[in-house]
C-alpha cells in the first residue's frame, strides 16, 4: 500500500485502532503519522463541539411564535398573493388553451362537428333540386344567400305575366 | 403522554389541524420540537446569538409548508429537513475566518496539544486546550465545501445515524457513507495545508 491508501484506511476507520500493517506504516512515515494525529486532534475537537452545551429556546419562544403565526395568516403576505395570483393566471390560461385547442379541433374530427359554409351550400342545393314548384310562383332569385349561377331554373317561369 | 403511540397520535392530530391553518394546533408541535431545532442550529451555525432568530424562521417556514407534509417521514425528519436547508442558505452568505488560536499558539503547544488529543480523551484537556481544539475544528468546518460541512455536522455534531442523515439529505444510505468518508478526508487535507500555509505565514 502507498502513503495515499494508508490514509484512506486511516479515515475510514477514524482512529478507532488500526491494523498492524498500517501502525507499522505509522511507525515509519511522517507525514502518516503527522495525519495520524490531526485525524486525533479533528476527532478530539469535533467531540468537544458536540458535547458543548446547546442554547435552550427564551421563555415563552413557542407561545410568541403561535401569535406571530397567527398574525401572518390574517395577513397573507406578498409572496403568497402572488403566488395565489400566478396560479389563477396560470389556470386560467390553461383552460383557455384547451377550449381554444377543443374549437380548433371539433369541426375537423369525431362525430360530432359544427356546419362549414360547404355544408351549408350543399343542404341548400339539395333543397332546392328536390323543392317543385308546379305552378312557378316562387322566385328564387329573391334569396339573397343564393347565388345566381348555382339557382336552378325555375320551371314554369311567369315573367311575361 | 408518555406512550409513544399515544404521542404519535396526539401528533398526527395537531399536524392535521393545523394543516387547516390553525396556528393554535402549531404550538404544541413548537413545543415539543424546539429543542431538537434549536440543537440542530446550533451545530449546523455554530453562532450562539443567531439560534433563536434562525429556529424562528424555521417554524414560521414550517408551518407555512405542513401543508406539503405527507406523514411519509417522522416528523421530526421534516422538520430537520426544513431546518438543514434553512441553515444551509444561511451559511451559504457566511465566509470563513482565516484565523484560528491555534496558529497563533507555538509550535510546542500546538505539539502538546496534538500529543493530548491523541493519549487522552478529550474531556480530560485542559479548559485552553479545549477552547484552542474547539475553534479549530469549528473554523475547519466553516472552511469546508457546504456538502461536506452539512454532513459532517449531521454525523459528528447531532449524531444522527446513515440512514436518518440519508433522510434528512434524500440520499441513498451509502452515497451518505461514501461522502461522510469524502468529507472527514477532505477536511484532514485542509488542515494539513492550512497548517503548511500558517507555517509559511511565520517563515
Amino acid at each position: 500500500m502507498n502513503c495515499e491508501e494508508y490514509r484512506t484506511q486511516l479515515t475510514g476507520q477514524w482512529g478507532d485502532g488500526g491494523a498492524e500493517e498500517v501502525r507499522l506504516h505509522l511507525a515509519h512515515c511522517p507525514s502518516c503519522a503527522q495525519y495520524y494525529r490531526d485525524l486525533r486532534l479533528v476527532k478530539a475537537g469535533l467531540y468537544l463541539l458536540k458535547n458543548e452545551a446547546e442554547p435552550a429556546p427564551s421563555l415563552g419562544f413557542a407561545e410568541r411564535l403561535v401569535r406571530q403565526l397567527g398574525d401572518l395568516s390574517k395577513a397573507p403576505s406578498v409572496a403568497e398573493f402572488f403566488e395565489r395570483v400566478g396560479r389563477r393566471f396560470v389556470y386560467t390560461a390553461l383552460v383557455l388553451t384547451s377550449l381554444a385547442l377543443l374549437a380548433l379541433a371539433l369541426p375537423a374530427t369525431g362525430p360530432v362537428r359544427g356546419l362549414t359554409v360547404a355544408d351549408i351550400q350543399t343542404t341548400t342545393q339539395e333543397a332546392l333540386l328536390a323543392y317543385s314548384d308546379p305552378i312557378g310562383e316562387s322566385n328564387v332569385q329573391e334569396s339573397p344567400d343564393l347565388a345566381p349561377s348555382e339557382a336552378p331554373a325555375p320551371t314554369g317561369s311567369n315573367e311575361g305575366k | 403522554m408518555d406512550d409513544p403511540g399515544a404521542q404519535a397520535t396526539q401528533d398526527v392530530e395537531w399536524i392535521k389541524r393545523a394543516q387547516q391553518g390553525e396556528p393554535e394546533a402549531f404550538g404544541p408541535l413548537v413545543q415539543k420540537y424546539q429543542q431538537r431545532v434549536f440543537a440542530l442550529v446550533f451545530h449546523l451555525v455554530r453562532r450562539r446569538d443567531e439560534v433563536e432568530d434562525l429556529a424562528q424562521e424555521i417554524f414560521i417556514k414550517a408551518f407555512r409548508a405542513i401543508r406539503s407534509y405527507n406523514f411519509q417521514s417522522s416528523f421530526a425528519t421534516w422538520l430537520s429537513r426544513i431546518a438543514t436547508n434553512h441553515c444551509y442558505d444561511y451559511l451559504r452568505h457566511e465566509r470563513a475566518s482565516r484565523v484560528s488560536f491555534y496558529w497563533q499558539m507555538g509550535e510546542d503547544s500546538q505539539r502538546e496539544i496534538e500529543s493530548n488529543a491523541e493519549s487522552l480523551p478529550a474531556d480530560a484537556l485542559n479548559h485552553e486546550e479545549q477552547t484552542v481544539l474547539k475553534d479549530l475544528v469549528d473554523r475547519l468546518l466553516a472552511r469546508a465545501p457546504e456538502n461536506d460541512r452539512q454532513i459532517l455536522l449531521l454525523k459528528e455534531l447531532q449524531d444522527y445515524s446513515v440512514e436518518e442523515i440519508a433522510e434528512i439529505l434524500n440520499l441513498k444510505p451509502t452515497t451518505v457513507k461514501v461522502r461522510l468518508h469524502r468529507a472527514r478526508k477532505r477536511m484532514l487535507d485542509d488542515l494539513r495545508q492550512w497548517r503548511g500555509e500558517n507555517k509559511g505565514h511565520e517563515l
